[in-house]
């Protein structure tokens, strides 16, 4: 009887410690709120209804360029971009698994900028996609691919032991969003409205080596394999960025892939003009990502190719969907209207 | 690895549930197989050279026993084993060729010196020679000592190490035993990473921190060191501790001391008296006169300094010269709290050596003292030394908090060793829930190795 009052005690303590841990756990994790925003695209598909017919998969020529909204206005075509910052392939393929286990697209739209990348980049991009994932079997794979040499796993299962140090630099944000962060994507795009023209267009550096990485095969195959398992339609696209420079040695790898594979391959620097992109006011950053009038330009004519060749609902005529969607276009046209 | 690392962590973990998972009589046995193979994944080179000094000390031991030249075996075993180390301590030093890279292999220093006290025990007839292999394999390659020490004599843990009964898993030393780490840990994270930022500015322009920023300097890395040197020790006695090891103590609140052979009474206490029973007595000690103990203590303490690495031979001429005017002084009485603050200044003055890359900086950095008096500029640029207001307050609440507890310790373990478990478990836990939010550890924290590992 005594033995069990002192273990009882223990335990009672040691519950105390893990709730007091978590909770300073909780307070010093970085919200990715209003700083860092990229940090929180992952969890924003959680809340999301699961009624998305197209999923975008990639890194900032995903969530940067291409609008959902757009394309549903335009075609009545639910989507999600579920693209982070410097995804790279492995991360691709898990965030497509899981995004499996939630609904089964009839298209998957993925960007081929993350073959240039057989190692993992940085421990902070990691982390912009990593932390607010939800636990599950996918996350585990992505943080186990991803980490660099500095990296452990244990300080993703416990991430006091990443960000303890920030309680020091604590601020307002971090208690206003202790417990619920904001969300900053309209069905995942990023909205920028800046101007900032391409002054130079890039010149051609030699590079060493073209070739894509072994790993990043493997995972492109796993992709494709997962989409043909699935009966779904695997699109891989290029996003018409001009920076970084993007080499026809990539373009020639790619397209013996899709011809192998039977995949579509859209390089959509190819045809700008018939987009209708204006490198003069279409861009935010010289080029490296599209405005908003970038990426109405581009999802407007990408919801074409899609309505047209993958027998896409048009959910804008259905009820329950068009409620929903009625709200979330709302609040993207007062966005589009604000300063 | 480093004793603060995830793998030590890991490596501590695995190690007791294995420990405990083992029938009593195969308990030094799991421990021997562990420490070989924790060994021989740090490098195979670390394993030969431990696997050469245990055999050839293992066999000598033996052969002295029964008496055939044992003087020859003696000589012969010891000076191998102490040429070995000379190599390794002396090559790095003077070599010049990048391609010739020899890597020291962890804890050459704490084993040799094991070995050879070993010997010279069964040469005296101290004690018998170890007829089982695996015993004597086991004082030797004893994986967490071998990172810091305490350099342990055969006799005094021989029983600890090997003995089978009364090792069934026990609350109370696991308790002792995370107590001990969880404060290993704390000086390691809390204290000596925070202090080091301020030493690394400080020595990082010798010419605009001289004076007063020299003093602060010479005073933190007394601090520094203490809190490193010990914190290790404690990470490891601790260990050992949850495993019904007992290790020999290497500190006895060594800043307390009222002279600076008092110091060295306090201060890494295993290797004081390893250079006392395997050094200075033979040499002769105090039993041939004045002079020659005089001589002695000097060859006594430049072999220490020569020991830490050829930068510290002046820093261990010093404190042997030191040594000498406390013995000329005798047992005259003095105030004993100036006599501590004297001691601590002198001391921290004097490790100086290791404070600065060469002597001859060191030196100059002493020199300030006297010439430079900068200390109203000092005080106002205290925040520009690299860490800001928040960690300046921590660090001096950590060492408050450390020269509470060392001056009280008898007091506290007394009242510890009385206290319900709520309170036991609440401390520990306390400890570690400081130590995850405030220490200095993981990315963008450069957790250096502990200063004693490198010797």
């Amino acid at each position: 009887m005594k033995k069990g009052i002192k273990i009882l005690k223990v335990l009672v303590i040691v519950i105390l410690f893990i709730m007091l841990l978590s909770a300073v756990s909780r307070l010093v994790e970085p919200k990715y709120a209003t700083e860092l925003i990229e940090g929180h695209f992952i969890s924003e598909y959680y809340n999301e209804e699961k009624n998305h017919e197209v999923i975008f998969i990639g890194d900032c020529e995903m969530y940067s360029n291409i609008s959902p909204m757009e394309l549903y206005k335009t075609e009545g075509i639910t989507s999600f971009v579920r693209g982070t910052p410097q995804q790279l392939i492995w991360q691709s393929s898990a965030i497509l698994e899981e995004t499996l286990t939630y609904e089964k697209p009839k298209v998957v739209v993925l960007s081929v900028n993350c073959l240039k990348y057989d190692k993992p980049v940085s421990e902070a991009y990691n982390r912009l996609t990593i932390d607010k994932m939800k636990w599950s079997k996918q996350k585990v794979d992505i943080i186990l691919s991803s980490m660099t040499e500095e990296e452990s796993f244990l300080s993703y299962v416990f991430p006091l032991l990443r960000y303890h140090a920030r309680w020091e630099e604590l601020t307002q944000e971090d208690i206003k969003y202790l417990f619920d962060s904001k969300e900053n994507t309209y069905n995942g795009y990023l909205m920028e409205k800046d101007i900032r023209p391409v002054e130079n267009l890039p010149t051609k550096r030699e590079l060493s080596n073209y070739q894509f990485g072994d790993i990043c095969y493997t995972y492109l195959d796993k992709i494709t394999k997962l989409c043909k398992d699935n009966n779904i339609e695997l699109i891989l696209v290029k996003a018409p960025s001009v920076y970084p420079y993007w080499y026809e040695e990539y373009d020639k790898q790619i397209e013996n892939y899709v011809e192998k594979n039977g995949i579509r391959y859209i390089n959509f620097l190819d045809i700008i003009a018939e987009i209708g992109i204006d490198y003069s006011k279409d861009t935010y950053d010289s080029g490296m990502h599209l405005n908003l009038t970038g990426a109405r330009k581009l999802s407007v004519y990408f919801a074409k190719i899609l309505k047209n060749d993958y027998n896409l609902t048009d959910f804008r005529d259905i009820a329950n969907v068009s409620a929903i969607y009625k709200k979330k276009l709302e609040a993207y046209n007062k966005a589009v209207l604000e300063n | 690895m480093n004793l603060v690392s995830e793998s030590f962590i890991w490596f501590m973990i695995i190690t007791t549930i294995l420990y405990y998972l083992s029938p009593k009589k195969v308990k030094k046995y799991t421990l021997l197989m562990i420490s070989v193979i924790t060994l021989a994944c740090l490098g195979w080179e670390n394993l030969a050279y431990i696997l050469f000094s245990t055999i050839s000390t293992y066999l000598a031991g033996l052969c002295i026993e029964k008496g055939k030249n044992k003087k020859a075996i003696l000589i012969g075993t010891v000076g191998i084993n102490s040429i070995i180390l000379i190599i390794m301590k002396i090559v790095p030093y003077i070599n010049s060729k990048p391609e010739f890279n020899l890597i020291v292999p962890l804890g050459i220093s704490y084993y040799t010196f094991q070995v050879i006290s070993y010997l010279v025990d069964v040469y005296r007839e101290k004690y018998s020679a170890e007829r089982n292999f695996f015993h004597f394999a086991l004082y030797v390659m004893y994986f967490p000592y071998l990172f810091v020490g305490p350099i342990n004599r055969f006799d005094q843990i021989k029983q600890s190490l090997i003995k089978e009964e009364n090792k069934k898993f026990n609350i109370e030393s696991f308790y002792e035993g995370i107590l001990k780490i969880s404060m290993g840990f704390f000086k390691k994270l809390m204290v000596v990473s925070r202090i080091h930022v301020i030493i690394s500015t400080i020595t990082g322009d010798i010419t605009t921190y001289t004076g007063a920023y020299a003093l602060l300097a010479m005073i933190l890395y007394s601090i520094d060191i203490y809190a490193d040197f010990s914190g290790a020790i404690d990470i490891v006695v601790g260990f050992s501790k949850i495993l019904q090891i007992q290790l020999t103590a290497n500190f006895n609140l060594p800043y307390l001391a009222t002279s600076i052979n008092d110091f060295w009474h306090r201060w890494h206490m295993s290797l004081s008296r390893w250079f006392k029973d395997y050094i200075y007595i033979p040499l002769g000690g105090n039993r041939k006169g004045r002079v020659r103990e005089y001589i002695n203590i000097l060859i006594v303490f430049t072999v220490s300094g020569l020991w830490h690495g050829a930068n510290y031979i002046l820093w261990g001429i010093l404190h042997g010269i030191f040594t000498i005017f406390d013995r000329l002084r005798g047992d005259k009485k003095r105030n004993r709290p100036i006599s501590i603050v004297v001691t601590f200044l002198l001391v921290s003055i004097l490790w100086s050596f290791f404070i600065w890359p060469d002597t001859i900086t060191s030196l100059k950095m002493i020199g300030s003292l006297f010439t430079t008096f900068n200390y109203v500029d000092m005080f106002q640029n205290v925040l520009q030394l690299g860490i800001n207001l928040q960690n300046i307050i921590l660090l001096l609440g950590c060492i408050i908090l450390l020269v509470i507890i060392a001056l009280n310790k008898s007091y506290l373990e007394a009242k510890m060793q009385n206290a319900d478990i709520t309170v036991k478990c609440t401390i520990v836990f306390l400890l570690i829930s400081i130590i995850l939010i405030f220490g200095w550890y993981g990315i963008g924290f450069d957790i250096s190795q502990f200063i004693y590992n490198k010797f």
